[in-house]
């Protein structure tokens, strides 16, 4: 930075000293500005598609959630004001979705951080076939949803499906053959499992880097003191790490509030309606029912609510880690 | 969430738009009409092989752009085009969804727009013309027509030692419970719990959704016959008669048919030909729905085509409506299974001899409920029909829950 600044001044004053000043930029705005304009064209492309993609939308979305929304382009729509939030909270499957949604968060969640956790410990303690294993967790993280998601309703078909072959055919667990999609906390079961297995992968990888990163005096002096593999974990390893458990959790949480693909795919939230989780809520009152306006409320409030949570987990999780 | 929201909309308009894009191919002499319908493989294929081959043949400078779309997301991917400006010229359209986008003002009403409407339409069955009808205007043609009939297990008859097709619900009742063996057989087998699947019974028991003027569902969709209805569909289900593919379980009426899981299921007359390509060993046989308190009824299907506001080139694509409803497309489309609309084919030689019970069931069929708000009235049937099958709810109550939903919606509309 110091060596550009140097540069930029020299040949502002080279140029004033000798020839009849030709137009230049820097006489407007000065080196700084010339500095500041440089870094805002670099950044605006970058911006360019964060605006519409992600501001228009969003703010879009606010505007619908007001209106009594007409999907022709050519007809005006009604400003209604709150009564389409209204509308959101006086639904009772709003409530259902919401429920549902939040017991997808905990269920999936510490399952998520506790099982990338040993396995990202497990994979750290090797050191060959370590990027094999590594690489075999990873797979389902970028998968496609889609694809697994009609995999996993295979596998749980109600019929003579993967699941119901191996627990009534094979092992004989289950007296008969399970509709595990049918009912609602079967569903939900097979719903959560999948994000899970998808989702593991990716915690672990975050993990591990982590565990990677921890300098190896560290473990070492723990064991001088007197520390097992499982006290050095629990009084050094751990409380280092808790800045990346945060994060994976803040994240954790953001995404599972945001389930939809799995549930629209494999339940479409039935039966009636009592799988649905909040973004297939939304969809199902935008696409099918044709009331954008209901469907940009519930997104409105699934937001406030997101970023409610995560502010509260990092106000009151955040430890200041001192070594 | 917000963000999530507007990715999603801005996904599927980007996807709509690529659409557009790959479908200008085409030279600027010819100009390209896109058509959306939802036949399946072996319709397409004929669709595109004899009838799209004949309109490019005959009309050189019109390019027909057909892209097969599942029914399932065909409702979902039309609404986002629409919304994004983007709408095909031509779709074919369940007739259920007409009103729904005739009073979203996405339709040209062709009665004022079609030079020759008068002439074209008269040519159709009443019946499928009417589905076309919204507030006074007629927003599509015709374009084909079925129904429902009893598809009987033959094999399985001879197994329990049924002579023949029931002709009464008793009969029926009788004969599912012979079929039924309390374990992997049902006598019967229902693909779903909407108003599709559910309403043949109900008004084969003498129900109704409405009153004749569709103002309200109360005293109608939850009067006595509409409930024994209800109880005796529901009871089929808990008493193992009746398969587990009602709540989306497996397998789908289809496969069980084929495999002797079921007895008897209701379908439409393109499961002939279906059959025919996958289970060459199964003959269907069909018969009329047996007959209740208010005689064989069942429900009316088929689809118009219809021509949307957004249509840069109504003109040629009114040429290509003309062209679906000659007689020649219709004898073609009729031969894979797609019921022709033209009064004049009716008993023709060159169709399928089975249409002959699709055409007796649709004497007496029903058409669901003409509102916009179709889709939440199906939901409410369906619900109800979910929470009476799973005990969660009496038909009775269950179906005042969903009259009372119904009342509502009638009045919003």
């Amino acid at each position: 930075m110091a060596s550009l600044r140097g540069a930029s001044s020299i040949s502002f004053k080279a140029g004033e000293a000798t020839l009849p000043r030709p137009f230049s930029i820097d006489r407007f705005l000065g080196p700084r500005g010339r500095r500041n304009l440089t870094a805002y064209l670099f950044l605006a492309p970058g911006f360019l598609v964060f605006a519409t993609f992600m501001l228009y939308p969003l703010a879009k979305a606010i505007q619908i959630s007001f209106y009594h929304w007409e999907l022709m382009p050519d007809r005006t729509s009604r400003f209604v004001g709150l009564s389409n939030y209204a509308a959101v909270l006086h639904d009772p499957i709003s409530w259902v979705a919401l429920r549902n949604t939040v017991l997808y968060a905990i269920g999936t969640v510490p399952t998520q951080i506790l099982l990338g956790l040993i396995v990202a410990i497990l994979l750290d303690s090797i050191w060959r076939l370590r990027v094999f294993f590594r690489t075999l967790y990873y797979i389902p993280v970028i998968t496609s949803w889609v694809v697994v998601s009609i995999l996993f309703k295979y596998i749980f078909s109600s019929d003579a499906g993967l699941a119901n072959y191996v627990l009534h055919d094979v092992l004989h667990i289950l007296p008969g053959y399970v509709g595990w999609l049918q009912d609602v906390p079967t569903a939900l079961f097979v719903i959560g499992l999948l994000g899970v297995w998808k989702g593991v992968g990716w915690s672990m990888l975050i993990f591990l880097a982590a565990l990677q990163s921890i300098p190896k005096e560290m473990r070492e002096a723990a064991a001088v003191d007197g520390a097992g593999p499982i006290r050095s974990y629990t009084s050094v390893i751990l409380p280092i790490m808790w800045p990346v458990v945060l994060f994976v959790l803040v994240l954790l949480v953001i995404g599972s509030f945001n389930v939809f693909i799995s549930v629209y795919l494999m339940t479409a939230g039935g039966p009636v309606h009592q799988t649905e989780v909040l973004l297939s809520y939304m969809y199902h009152q935008a696409f099918d029912y044709l009331d954008f306006g209901f469907g940009a409320a519930l997104s409105n409030l699934l937001a406030v609510l997101i970023v409610g949570l995560s502010l509260l987990q990092i106000r009151f999780l955040r430890r200041e880690v001192d070594y | 969430m917000g963000r999530t929201f507007g990715k999603l909309v801005t996904l599927l308009l980007g996807l709509v738009l690529l659409g557009a894009a790959c479908s200008q191919g085409a030279s600027s002499s010819t100009v390209t009409v896109t058509f959306w319908h939802g036949y399946n493989p072996d319709e397409t294929k004929v669709f595109n092989e004899k009838v799209v081959a004949a309109f490019q043949q005959s009309h050189p400078n019109i390019k027909i752009d057909a892209q097969a779309v599942p029914y399932d997301a065909f409702h979902k991917k039309l609404l986002t085009a629409i919304a994004g400006g983007q709408a095909p010229d031509l779709i074919r359209a369940d007739i259920i969804w007409v009103p729904e986008f005739a009073d979203l003002g996405a339709l040209v009403a062709l009665d004022t727009a079609m030079p020759d409407f008068a002439a074209v339409s008269g040519k159709t069955f009443p019946g499928p013309l009417s589905t076309n009808q919204f507030k006074g205007h007629y927003y599509g043609l015709p374009l084909d027509t079925n129904t429902r009939v009893l598809l009987w297990n033959k094999t399985m008859y001879q197994a329990a030692g049924i002579a023949g097709p029931p002709k009464t619900v008793d009969e029926f009742t009788a004969a599912v419970a012979k079929l039924s063996n309390g374990k992997d057989k049902f006598g019967y087998a229902e693909g779903g719990t909407g108003g599709w699947n559910f309403l043949p019974w109900l008004w084969t028991f003498g129900g109704n959704v409405t009153d004749a003027n569709v103002t309200k569902a109360s005293g109608y969709l939850n009067g006595p016959e509409s409930v024994a209805a209800l109880q005796w569909f529901a009871n089929l289900y808990q008493t193992k008669q009746s398969g587990p593919s009602v709540l989306g379980g497996d397998p789908h009426t289809d496969v069980g048919y084929a495999k002797d899981v079921y007895g008897n299921v209701l379908d439409g007359p393109w499961m002939v030909p279906i059959f025919k390509g996958q289970y060459p060993n199964k003959t269907v046989e069909l018969a009329i729905v047996p007959a209740g308190k208010g005689g064989s009824s069942s429900v009316v299907g088929g689809e118009d085509i219809v021509l949307f506001k957004q249509s840069q080139h109504k003109t040629e694509a009114m040429e290509f409506m003309r062209f679906m409803l000659s007689k020649q497309t219709q004898v073609t489309m009729g031969n894979v299974g797609q019921m022709p609309v033209l009064s004049e084919l009716a008993g023709s030689p060159d169709l399928p001899a089975y249409f002959s019970v699709f055409q007796e069931q649709l004497k007496t069929a029903k058409a669901r409920t003409p509102s916009p708000a179709w889709p939440k009235i199906d939901d409410a049937i369906g619900t109800a029909v979910t929470l009476a099958l799973k005990g969660q709810a009496t038909p009775q109550k269950a179906l005042d829950q969903a009259a009372t939903t119904i009342d509502g919606l009638l009045k919003g509309s």
